[in-house]
């Protein structure tokens, strides 16, 4: 049977997909779906754009309640448990300092964050999210997996037998075959081989230098020290937002692993390569 | 589930095995088909333009095409190329007769890391491989993860390709 792949820029990268196990049109309309679907995941959790679901909340008097897609309620709610596991570790809520710090836009809001305020201050209730302190909210490191997984179940349900959705790096294979998954730096360098079969896999990599993208959701600070992490879970949102805790306390997060279900490999230049949860 | 870590691979043996990596995902043609499934021809544009006045850099040469059905026009088809610091990518623009994007598809992604030249591509994909594991061309070892892509080229020819369809080929 032929195999389809198609790539298109979205979510910042190159989103890739392939499709095996299905006629030329059938594949063709379930690619179309898929890219429609990771498309429309961007503009429902953009930081950045002004009709998102997102923007809408930011703009909103705290303790108000307002009404976001259930997609993006699904994101919320990962992001919230991840955060109450990783004990703040990881926490959505870093966008104030993000934005303090340039790395994203201040977003249109009459109402600045409270610096205080954490994830445990967004109230998830039914269709709605409520803020209980003004805050910001960045699904900037979960969203990506998630359109992943939305666009990888897509293409299931139109009948592929095996599927490959690739989002610079964040990616989740489904089929029977397993794949074979190389882990690269950012010069290029394979750091691991990985083989998946009905799996999630995303890579993270904290600054050495320079501007760092991450930070610890607890004491706000960068994570920096040239840590590359490369994480294996069931589904790539929980992937994405695992490996974000790694970087903020590699080996001490071993726990969040087995609770999740999740492997990781780690690797930094003092200690070389890791293993941390199940396979370790 | 399954996930099987092949290769936690040792930082000495981590800067042997470079691979390059290369897709093609569609022609031109077929991506021509793909945005304009009605066309009857495809029909070669020069876009004459002056690089300086759009911005543009000096010899940016994309290929235009207008999309005909019989005697309507159906829309413009353009076909360019952006290059990055590690990667070239190849791809196709389609817009309707409003300048209103129909399809944006990648047509194929070349990297260089600078070594393209000197080192077969073919090769490094074999490079830490065992036996045991099935080699098979555009199947296995084609999945990547890792080091982010941007597509900021990609974005901006796009707007090329866009201030360009609105100075020189809408009017005409």
């Amino acid at each position: 049977m032929a195999v389809f792949r198609r790539a298109r820029p979205l979510l910042g990268t190159l989103v890739e997909m392939r499709v095996e196990g299905m006629g030329e049109i059938s594949a063709l309309c379930a690619l179309d779906a898929a890219f429609a679907e990771v498309a429309q995941i961007h503009r429902l959790m953009s930081f950045h754009e002004g009709g998102s679901d997102l923007a809408r909340v930011h703009r909103a008097r705290a303790g108000t309640s307002v009404r976001v897609d259930a997609r993006t309620r699904e994101v919320l709610a990962c992001a919230l448990r991840v955060a109450e596991a990783s004990g703040g570790v990881f926490d959505p809520t870093v966008a104030f300092e993000q934005v303090a710090r340039g790395n994203l836009p201040r977003p249109e809001s009459p109402f600045d964050p409270d610096p205080k305020a954490s994830w445990r201050d967004i109230e998830l209730s039914g269709d709605a999210v409520i803020l209980r302190k003004p805050l910001w909210i960045d699904l900037g490191g979960i969203a990506k997996g998630y359109a992943v997984d939305r666009a990888t179940e897509v293409l299931v349900d139109a009948g592929a037998t095996q599927v490959c959705v690739n989002a610079g790096g964040d990616l989740r294979i489904a089929g029977a075959r397993a794949e074979t998954v190389h882990v690269r730096d950012a010069h290029g360098r394979v750091e691991a081989v990985v083989e998946l079969a009905d799996a999630a896999l995303a890579s993270s990599s904290s600054a050495t230098t320079g501007a760092a993208a991450h930070l610890h959701g607890v004491n706000r600070r960068a994570l920096g020290g040239g840590i590359t992490v490369s994480v294996a879970a069931l589904d790539c949102m929980l992937a994405d937002a695992l490996t974000k805790t790694v970087l903020a306390c590699g080996r001490a997060c071993s726990g969040l692993f087995e609770e999740f279900g999740a492997d990781a490999c780690v690797h930094d230049a003092r200690s070389g390569w890791r293993m941390l949860g199940e396979a370790a | 589930m399954l996930v099987r870590w092949l290769i936690p691979v040792g930082v000495g043996a981590a800067s042997v095995a470079q691979v390059a990596h290369a897709t093609q995902y569609l022609t031109v043609e077929q991506a021509q088909r793909a945005a304009f499934p009605d066309a009857t021809a495809f029909e070669t544009v020069r876009a004459k333009f002056d690089a300086s006045a759009l911005g543009v850099p000096a010899g940016w040469a994309p290929r235009v095409w207008q999309a005909r059905a019989g005697e309507r026009v159906l829309g413009t088809f353009f076909a360019d190329a952006v290059i990055g610091k590690s990667e070239a990518i190849d791809y196709s623009l389609a817009l309707d007769t409003n300048g209103t994007v129909i399809a944006l598809e990648v047509l194929q992604y070349r990297e260089s890391h600078g070594s393209e030249v000197r080192m077969a591509p073919w090769r490094k994909q074999f490079l830490g491989k065992t036996a045991r594991d099935p080699v098979a061309l555009n199947q296995d070892i084609k999945n990547i993860s890792g080091a982010t892509l941007s597509c900021r080229h990609l974005t901006e020819g796009v707007q090329r390709l866009l201030k360009l369809h609105a100075s020189a080929l809408a009017k005409g």
